[in-house]
């Protein structure tokens, strides 16, 4: 396997964005889950104190959120919704018994990972929104009880969405191998953009990693 | 008091509940009589005595209330409500505090465990050192009692004087009424005291007179006889106080969702993880690996 031939498959600046948001999202989902189970006030410690917990929250969720949605900006014109995507997506048992010879063949993105793409565009804009009418002291006393309530109703079942997606991102990172990696450092083989994203190699603007060196 | 009197705990449910009652306790209420109080403020005075608590001086805002709201430093206020009344100005007295809610909105939401408690005495109490200072008993409470301090960050509100009462003395507040608007006692008792007194307003013409003890919230430890029980906002009490939709939705239906939700995919993840496996790529330059397998067969 040859480096050079190695294609781009993540900029260095969506890298960072990313890796930002994995751990600030650690952190963010690890004291959220403490005031969302009381059982699990324990995992609030990350923070040092349930106190220190619920005054870092408000804070990581922001700087989870922001790039977050620089990111989801950054990947727009990936996700938009191509022909092929339907019978993909009709196609999604053979997708997870990998019957490779059955599946529509896709671009940058699979449907699925666009889904996940809308879901955390959604999500994230609705968590920093009602976050912020939570967020005591400084903006819950100019909202009205009652917006505040429906606030948290909201936060939490966003917030249980995007763990939810999270998961699956997660998941299918990890059982997809080689994505980790391009995730990491941006390059993926040849043959594994063929395997998963076909399409991607008709990319008029796809990179090498030898033509970006010269 | 021991813990063993703790009945409710926030941050528990069923499955972990709080210290049960093992001595059985009879409910302590407070007994305001509207009919009585001539807005004296004593029992605001007296509660900021016993509790240490000074509210900083403000400013005249027309009202001969002051403060003109419940603080983290006011955890009784006596509130000047002025009505019209055929073409004629009235004041409505109301000693806002605490309700004490047998089923307290504020305390099924908040998610710290034991930063509110409800005692078997009925009293519902804050532990501020637990307390995380999230806000959300004070966007919670039907009555608008509790408030964080703009220092400690911290829920404060009217403790009934807990630990007077444990002591077998009535709250600072009763104790120090002139008119005998305030009274103190087993649930009962002024229950029963009420009932007496709303029978002889009715008969002196008052024929609306009632007590204030609201349903939506399973009663309250502290129930007040008012001059019109159809026009509670008068006091500026809320007609129909409870626990608000979304916050039921929330601790009811959307955590013991999401966390099947939760463990479900995880589930799903695991099973699939073990069942389909790697999903590996074969790299069509195996080049590299084939030399090394010659180069070891040749030194077996
Ligand atoms: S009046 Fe408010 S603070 Fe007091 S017990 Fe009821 S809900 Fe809680
Ligand atoms: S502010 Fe304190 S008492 Fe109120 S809900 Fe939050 S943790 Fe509980």
């Amino acid at each position: 396997m040859h480096k050079q031939n190695m294609i781009l498959r993540h900029k260095l600046f969506d890298r960072i964005c990313h890796w930002f948001v994995v751990a600030t999202g650690l952190v963010t989902f690890l004291t959220g889950f403490a005031f969302f189970f009381p059982s699990f006030q324990w995992l609030g410690s990350i923070a040092g104190t349930p106190q220190m917990a619920r005054f870092v929250h408000p804070i990581a969720g922001l700087m989870m959120c922001l790039p977050l949605m620089v990111m989801l900006v950054r990947y727009y014109h990936h996700n938009k919704w191509e022909k092929n995507d339907l019978t993909w997506m009709l196609a999604i048992k053979d997708v997870m018994f990998e019957n490779e010879d059955k599946i529509p063949a896709i671009g940058h993105y699979n449907p699925g990972q666009k889904v996940l793409f809308r879901t955390f565009v959604v999500t994230s804009i609705a968590l920093t929104i009602t976050g912020i009418m939570m967020w005591q002291p400084y903006f819950a006393p100019y909202f009205e009880a009652s917006a505040i309530q429906w606030a948290i109703l909201i936060h939490a079942i966003c917030a249980v969405i995007m763990l939810i997606f999270v998961i699956v991102h997660f998941w299918m990172a990890t059982w997809v191998e080689g994505s980790v990696a391009g995730m990491l450092y941006g390059y993926v083989s040849r043959a594994w953009c063929k395997k998963h994203h076909p399409n991607m190699l008709n990319d008029p603007e796809l990179k090498t990693n030898k033509q970006e060196k010269h | 008091m021991s813990a063993q009197d703790i009945i409710l705990s926030s941050g528990t449910s069923e499955l972990t509940p709080a210290a049960q009652v093992r001595r059985k306790l009879s409910k302590v209420a407070k007994l305001f009589d509207a009919t009585k109080c001539n807005g004296c403020k004593a029992c605001q005075v007296s509660c900021s005595e016993w509790n240490d608590l000074r509210a900083p001086v403000g400013s005249f805002q027309g009202s001969y209330q002051n403060p003109m709201d419940l603080s983290s430093e006011c955890w009784t206020l006596m509130k000047y409500q002025e009505v019209e009344e055929n073409n004629k100005l009235n004041w409505r007295f109301a000693h806002s505090a605490c309700m004490h809610c047998d089923d307290p909105a504020c305390l099924t939401a908040c998610s710290t465990k034991g930063a509110i408690v409800q005692r078997a005495n009925g009293v519902v109490d804050f532990d501020s050192d637990k307390c995380t200072g999230c806000g959300y008993c004070v966007s919670a409470c039907p009555f608008d009692v509790p408030r964080l301090d703009p220092i400690d960050q911290k829920a404060y509100k009217c403790t009934m004087c807990s630990d007077r009462i444990q002591v077998g003395q009535e709250p600072a507040c009763v104790k120090s009424c002139i008119t005998g608007a305030l009274k103190y006692g087993t649930r009962e008792d002024m229950l029963f005291i009420a009932d007496l007194r709303i029978k002889e307003l009715r008969k002196r013409g008052y024929v609306n007179a009632g007590l204030y003890n609201p349903e939506g919230v399973g009663g309250t430890g502290m129930i007040m006889i008012l001059h019109d029980i159809n026009q509670p906002q008068n006091y500026g009490l809320p007609a129909d106080p409870k626990t608000s939709v979304p916050i039921k939705l929330w601790q009811d239906v959307v955590k013991p969702l999401g966390a099947a939700g939760i463990i479900a995919t995880v589930a799903v993840a695991c099973l699939h993880r073990i069942t389909v496996g790697r999903n590996l790529v074969e790299e069509d330059e195996p080049a590299q690996f084939d030399h090394t397998h010659s180069d070891k067969s040749d030194k077996e």
